[in-house]
């Protein structure tokens, strides 16, 4: 990973001819979200034009400002020769709620008899790929179906750059950038720069696929998109569009399996490198759970037959790889079921994948910090070093990691303590799970879904915090957050000494 | 010919387990021998007990005199400590079943088994969750029964094997690891250069504990019996009670206060209290764990009042509920205020804002080296100190940060060994909940039930609340699991986990050279 600023960098800062590494990064933050929100806008806009087009002008006005406004400020950046990891952190941060700031704004625009808290709502659930529905949308309102598939289609690419961004701290991010090959291994590209371009393309793949699977089975083009879009990105949420159909069904649980994938996964798939691909634990396990989930969800419910098996693949896919596709239980659920449902949304797909939760990587580190603590207690003196894709894992991304479950836990009881306010104690326990892990939707204890749209204000607001924590991967938020303490912080001291210091003045 | 002689290893068969289980055992059999005495006054199940104390002092001096301590590494010590547990929570389920304190008509054989090893467990692991229930109502017992709940939780709370420790002189250097094994926290602090010493100012300390509390409790209008049995559970912060309603029964303010104080007592480090008595000297107030544990409990109580009174509670009713019922989670004790199902100590009548404040109490519980269970203050500051540091890291990747617990740095290799036991606790709270809810309870009651079994809380969370019998709330199956974790949140987890290391390692050994004859022979 990068590090720190050095002199000759700040030296080069002082003299104007770059900026300092937080100013680049911010800069970059606010041009990439007002630049995505943007063309998310003009394309909702040029959509528009399938139905009534009274939206065009306006999207068409304030995307193509956006954009410009976001051209401008990339051109503008200067760059350092480094970004210091938690202004890439906190840019990344910056850059979703911003994100989420603007689509919320162009949704008001859209949709100007929406309330505020509710634009910014669903434009959180969509661009955290959350789909916690808030109101059913007008499947006439072309411009506003398409904002919401785009938005979770872009929030889909968005964790794929927050997984590139942040995974090198978790010891896992080799596979997709290492100039150094070390332990044998090719991985995607030497820079991240190549990775992310390689990222775009392997997802864009994924989600032709996707469309093309629909379209086949026989939904309408329009649909097709939409429905691919909240597919690949893992978004799940189908904005006026049907998902009854048995052969829709199955094409979606096989995009949604193939969404849960980790893309490096899919890319050694599609460049020939298949080679010992299955000896990857990760994947191992991920398969694992599409196998057997089903089998005890089907356990545990009464479905049978085809019917059954179909109804349970596709409700489990939709929990493993967060995509959240809602279905209404076809029968009685077993109160282990929803319980069920609620662990495999929190553990989560592949990493480098579009999905949420906590997901199987960091679950395999943390068995794996497990199984060393109790070998450790056995030998109390023995080195006990774990390993993490034949390498011998640092101290320090075991540690971060460990953090993270921490961190991951504090913001979900937090969330859920808050969401007390105005739910049930079993609700609010799975309303934060689903919202930290960015899967939708809530289910009761007997498996029905939850209405979100009939919960407080103050409750959706409360889950909004968890969502883009979940959807980043915990760090950057909280990095951001602290960097913002440290920023408040500092500024109310400097204000302090500097009132101490006129009051001094002025008694001498 | 005497047939102990045939045991391996000459005329005494070398095993630090059997001879630690068989000593710890003869405890046992003297806790019955104390409740068959209450039984002889009070006259009903005397015959059991006795009975059961004969049969359980026979097991324990076999084992004792037979075996003689042997290896003193970790798997052995863990074995030991484990072993004794399980034989104890075993042999410890003999009074009911003899009694036949579950045997109500109607529940099958199995059941009651269960039954009794549940509540056996529930004792001695100081958790105080309960099968007995309307079906089966707690004064509906003899007296001797009841005084022999409580005396399991006494001995659990401070530890069997300290006791061992204790008498056992020929354990020598390994009564330190034993202690450690089975005492909450990382680590324990010597009151004196010797460590059975040390056990026995330990005990010293709880007995004279106990004593304070039954007075108190006398003086605040408890009768002699229930001041006696609700000293025993609260100095061990077990929570058992003589009474269906628990402490709801009296309705009494001036109960609670004492009850109150004594559980934070009990909550805090023994050898804070330890150094109070033997050297004079209060710390307390300089212990940063300490400061922690009353700052949680002082900041979870106005919290959960704040909240009773926004829902329309009276604010001195909303008080009286909130301090009772977070101290008793926050201590892991787990009685029960409620005079009633719905009443304003009824936890699971609140709102859900308050109780999932409470459910954060049942995660962390008290301090370290005390009779308390949960995570401990201790391993949460040290967590957020780290999780704090890590952050900080990477504003400040060249800096060499330290993770502090009041003014002391704490050692690397313990905060790693701090994050892995949050590690295996956390993974043991939800696989645990899986596992319960697969067994037919819902999400609330099964997390509730797994993280007050691990915490050695007592009441849970929905069905399992404190008015509520465990026998309602879970499957025969799921009261199995919870009494597993029991074991395993007292111990700490590790004990309980490798504790079949040893017995693995061994009979490795024994079998080996059959392995090595049988493979010669297949290679010929």
């Amino acid at each position: 990973m990068s590090r720190p600023v050095g002199s000759g960098e700040r030296s080069r800062a002082r003299r104007g001819t770059a900026w300092p590494s937080w100013a680049a990064a911010t800069t970059w933050a606010i041009s990439v979200a007002l630049g995505a929100a943007g063309l998310l806008a003009v394309a909702a806009g040029l959509v528009d034009l399938l139905g009534a087009g009274d939206d065009t002008a306006p999207l068409l006005v304030v995307g193509g400002s956006a954009g410009l406004l976001a051209a401008v400020l990339a051109v503008l950046v200067r760059p350092p020769d480094r970004i210091r990891d938690a202004d890439t952190l906190a840019a990344v941060t910056g850059c979703l709620v911003l994100f989420i700031v603007a689509v919320a704004g162009v949704l008001l625009l859209v949709e100007p008899s929406t309330a505020p808290a509710d634009a910014l709502f669903r434009a959180t659930t969509v661009a955290t790929t959350t789909a916690l529905e808030v109101a059913p949308v007008d499947a006439a309102d072309h411009a506003l179906r398409f904002l919401v598939g785009g938005a979770q289609w872009l929030g889909g690419i968005g964790a794929l750059l927050v997984a590139v961004a942040v995974l090198p701290f978790f010891g896992a991010g080799r596979e997709f950038a290492d100039r150094s090959r070390r332990g044998g291994r090719r991985p995607m590209a030497p820079d991240p720069a190549t990775a992310v371009r390689h990222l775009a393309v392997v997802h864009g793949l994924a989600s032709a696929v996707t469309l093309a699977g629909f379209l086949v089975v026989g939904v309408a083009p329009f649909d097709a998109v939409l429905l691919a879009m909240a597919t690949a990105s893992t978004g799940g949420l189908v904005a006026g569009t049907d998902l009854a159909s048995a052969a829709v069904q199955w094409v979606a649980i096989v995009g949604m399996a193939i969404a849960g994938t980790s893309l490096v996964v899919l890319w050694r798939l599609g460049v020939g490198r298949s080679r010992n691909l299955l000896r990857s634990t990760e994947l191992q396990a991920y398969l694992g759970l599409l196998v057997v989930a089903p089998a005890a969800f089907l356990l545990w419910t009464d479905g049978s037959g085809v019917d059954g098996i179909r109804r349970a693949v596709f409700t489990v896919t939709a929990a493993v790889t967060t995509t959240g596709f809602p279905m209404a239980p076809g029968g009685t659920w077993a109160p282990a079921a929803p319980v069920l449902l609620l662990g495999l949304v929190s553990i989560g797909p592949m990493t480098g994948s579009t999905g949420g939760g906590f997901q199987i990587l960091r679950h395999r580190i943390l068995a794996r910090v497990a199984v060393r603590e109790l070998l450790r207690q056995l030998h109390p003196s023995a080195i006990i070093t774990a390993r993490l894709g034949g390498r011998i894992a640092a101290e320090e991304t075991l540690a971060r990691v460990v953090v993270t479950q921490f961190l991951f836990v504090s913001v979900l009881f937090g969330t859920a303590v808050v969401a007390t306010a105005g739910l049930d104690l079993a609700t609010a326990l799975a309303a934060s799970v689903h919202a930290i892990s960015t899967a939708g939707p809530v289910r009761a204890l007997d498996g029905s879904l939850v209405d979100v749209g009939a919960w407080p204000t103050t409750v959706r607001l409360a889950l909004l915090p968890a969502m883009v924590v979940g959807r980043l991967s915990v760090y950057p938020a909280i990095v951001a957050l602290g960097a913002g303490t440290t920023l408040v912080r500092d500024r109310v001291r400097f204000r302090r000494r500097l009132m101490a210091g006129r009051r001094r003045r002025a008694d001498r | 010919m005497n047939p102990l002689h045939r045991l391996p290893y000459g005329d005494r068969w070398t095993s630090t387990t059997a001879s630690v289980a068989g000593m710890a055992l003869l405890f046992v059999a003297l806790g019955m021998a104390v409740a068959t005495l209450v039984a002889a006054v009070d006259g009903t199940d005397a015959v059991a007990l006795a009975a059961a104390t004969a049969v359980t002092a026979v097991v324990g001096a076999v084992l004792f005199h037979v075996a003689t301590p042997g290896a003193r590494d970790a798997a052995a010590i863990f074995s030991a400590v484990g072993t004794t547990w399980v034989a104890a929570s075993l042999l410890g389920a003999l009074p009911y079943l003899l009694a036949g304190t579950f045997a109500v008509a109607g529940r099958p054989w199995a059941v009651v088994l269960a039954d009794a090893l549940f509540e056996s467990v529930s004792g001695f692991s100081c958790t105080g969750s309960t099968v007995f229930g309307a079906h089966n109502p707690i004064e509906s017992h003899g007296s001797g029964i009841l005084m022999y709940r409580q005396l399991t939780q006494w001995a659990g709370g401070m530890g069997i094997v300290v006791l061992v420790v204790m008498v056992l002189p020929s354990l020598r250097s390994s009564g330190l690891g034993l202690i450690d094994a089975e005492s909450p926290g990382e680590g324990i602090e010597r009151l004196t250069p010797r460590i059975s010493t040390t056990a026995v100012r330990f005990w010293g300390i709880y007995a004279g504990f106990t004593l304070v509390v039954a007075i108190g409790l006398l003086a605040a209008g408890m009768g002699p019996f229930d001041a006696v049995a609700h000293a025993l559970s609260t100095a061990s912060t077990g929570g058992f009670s003589t009474r269906d309603a628990s402490i709801g029964h009296w309705d009494s303010l001036s109960i609670e206060v004492v009850l109150v104080v004594a559980m934070l007592i009990g909550g805090a480090n023994f050898t804070l209290h330890g150094r109070l008595v033997w050297t004079r000297r209060f710390t307390h107030h300089r212990d940063p764990e300490f400061r922690g544990y009353l700052a949680m409990v002082g900041a979870g109580t106005l919290l959960v009042t704040l909240l009773l009174v926004d829902d329309g509670m009276g604010l001195g009713r909303a008080l009286r509920a909130a301090v009772f019922n977070v101290v008793t989670l926050g201590t892991s004790s787990g009685f029960g205020n409620a005079t009633g199902e719905g009443s304003a100590g009824d936890f699971t009548s609140w709102a859900s804002g308050p109780q999932m404040v409470l459910l954060l109490f049942l995660v962390f519980g008290g301090c370290t080296g005390s009779t308390a269970g949960g995570v401990k203050v201790m391993r949460l500051r040290i967590g957020i100190s780290h999780a704090h540091r890590t952050l900080r890291s990477f504003r400040r990747p060249r800096a060499v940060l330290l993770v502090r617990h009041g003014r002391t740095t704490v050692p690397d290799h313990l905060v790693e060994r701090i994050a892995g036991f949050m590690v295996v606790y956390g993974l043991l709270v939800v696989g645990g909940t899986m596992v319960v809810a697969a067994l037919g309870t819902d999400l609330v009651t099964a997390m509730g039930g797994v993280i007050g079994s691990l915490g050695n809380m007592g009441p849970a969370l929905g069905e399992a609340g404190p008015t509520a019998s465990y026998a309602d709330a879970y499957s025969t199956p799921a009261r199995m699991v919870l009494s597993v974790l029991m074991l395993v949140g007292r111990l700490e987890i590790f004990p309980m986990l490798l504790m079949l290391v040893a017995p693995y390692r061994a009979l490795d050994g024994a079998t080996r050279g059959l392995r090595i004859r049988a493979r010669g022979r297949l290679g010929r």
